[in-house]
């Protein structure tokens, strides 16, 4: 497992020598967000303008604003993602814990419904 | 725990190492926008046909270049600072142990039930067995119950030491006469390695720090032996 692992590691693509954009979670996604983008706004920009220079300024400019947009949409759902899996986890192993004794938190929500009624 | 010629960071063994690693990757990715930015600018400036050397001043871009780095900050500061806040939580140890810096070992005391302490002294290269790593063994390790909040009090007999577990993204300086804490919790069991991270003289680099997150019962099992050893 780990020589699979280093393996993994080693065949890692870093953009600009830095972003390891296999194994960084949305960085991949972000990326090519940007670089779709980049190219959508540059080329029309071109087509609108004729204005080569200029274009490829919008084209990095757009490629910027995506990145980073995509980037935190991303990021953030990830981070809502992990949280609701480490609710789900402590969840279960409070269960699992506590089932039949009077900590069981199912039991709990079972008498509140029980009296409502 | 650490490959040859690694960059990165080691796999998160913690919460806090967890969340440290994604402030990294989200500080990265700032970075590499920055870089990226920076070589457009540098390939349109050398590429430019522009000659007009006599502009003394432009609201505009001093503006520009004035709040996008304090907006880059804010956006780097406030993760940080939340991942700062988050590490000196009161989270309720279930065990308190003592991490003692010696020249050139480590020692470690379990004082909340019995009174357990041992020393931990890097294998020799020639004393290891096959499969085991070199400058990283010890004899004794520091075992731990997993997914219980531990707190490890750091100090020092003689010299400034540091004790550091990379993996759960602890390091903490040992100082004579202070106490340091810090608090951890391991997710998964494991074996974690450390290295003495405070230059303390001639074999500095040879006092290792091994972390071993077990199950309850391993653990309870594990400090019956140690004292029955003792």
């Amino acid at each position: 497992m780990a020589v699979e692992g280093e393996e993994e590691k080693t065949k890692s693509f870093k953009l600009l020598g830095i972003l390891d954009i296999q194994n960084t979670p949305c960085a991949r996604e972000a990326v090519l967000h940007g670089s779709a983008a980049s190219i959508l706004v540059g080329l029309g920009h071109f087509l609108a303008t004729s204005r080569v220079k200029r274009s490829f300024d919008f084209g990095v400019g757009g490629f910027m604003l995506t990145t980073l947009g995509s980037w935190f949409y991303c990021r953030y759902n990830n981070a809502k993602l992990r949280m609701q899996q480490k609710l789900i986890k402590d969840g279960l192993k409070n269960k699992v814990m506590y089932e039949g004794t009077s900590l069981d938190p199912t039991r709990k929500q079972n008498s509140s419904q029980g009296g409502g009624s | 725990m650490a490959h040859p010629s690694q960059l990165g960071f080691q796999d998160a063994a913690s919460p806090v190492m967890e969340e440290l690693l994604h402030f990294h990757d989200h500080t990265l990715m700032i970075v590499f926008l920055i870089s990226t930015l920076v070589l457009y600018i540098i390939v349109a400036m050398v590429s430019t046909k522009l000659t007009n050397k006599y502009v003394l001043d432009s609201q505009e871009i001093e503006i520009v270049w004035t709040v996008l780095p304090a907006v880059i900050l804010i956006l780097i500061a406030l993760p940080s600072l939340r991942i700062l806040y988050l590490m000196d939580e009161i989270n309720d140890p279930h065990l308190t142990i003592k991490a003692m810096g010696h020249q050139w070992y480590w020692s470690y005391e379990y004082t909340d039930y019995e009174d357990l302490g041992f020393d931990s002294y890097m294998i020799p290269t020639q004393d290891l067995s096959p499969g085991q790593f070199r400058l990283l063994e010890t004899d004794h390790r520091m075992v731990v119950p997993m997914e219980s909040p531990i707190r490890v009090l750091v100090s020092a007999e003689d010299v400034l030491h540091s004790w550091a577990v990379p993996a759960l993204g602890i390091k903490m300086d040992a100082v004579p006469g202070r106490l340091n804490q810090t608090a951890f919790i391991t997710s998964r069991p494991g074996v974690y390695y450390g290295q003495c991270s405070e230059i303390c003289g001639a074999n500095h680099s040879f006092m290792p720090i091994v972390v071993e997150a077990v199950p309850l019962e391993h653990f309870e099992n594990w400090s019956s032996l140690m004292l029955e050893e003792s």
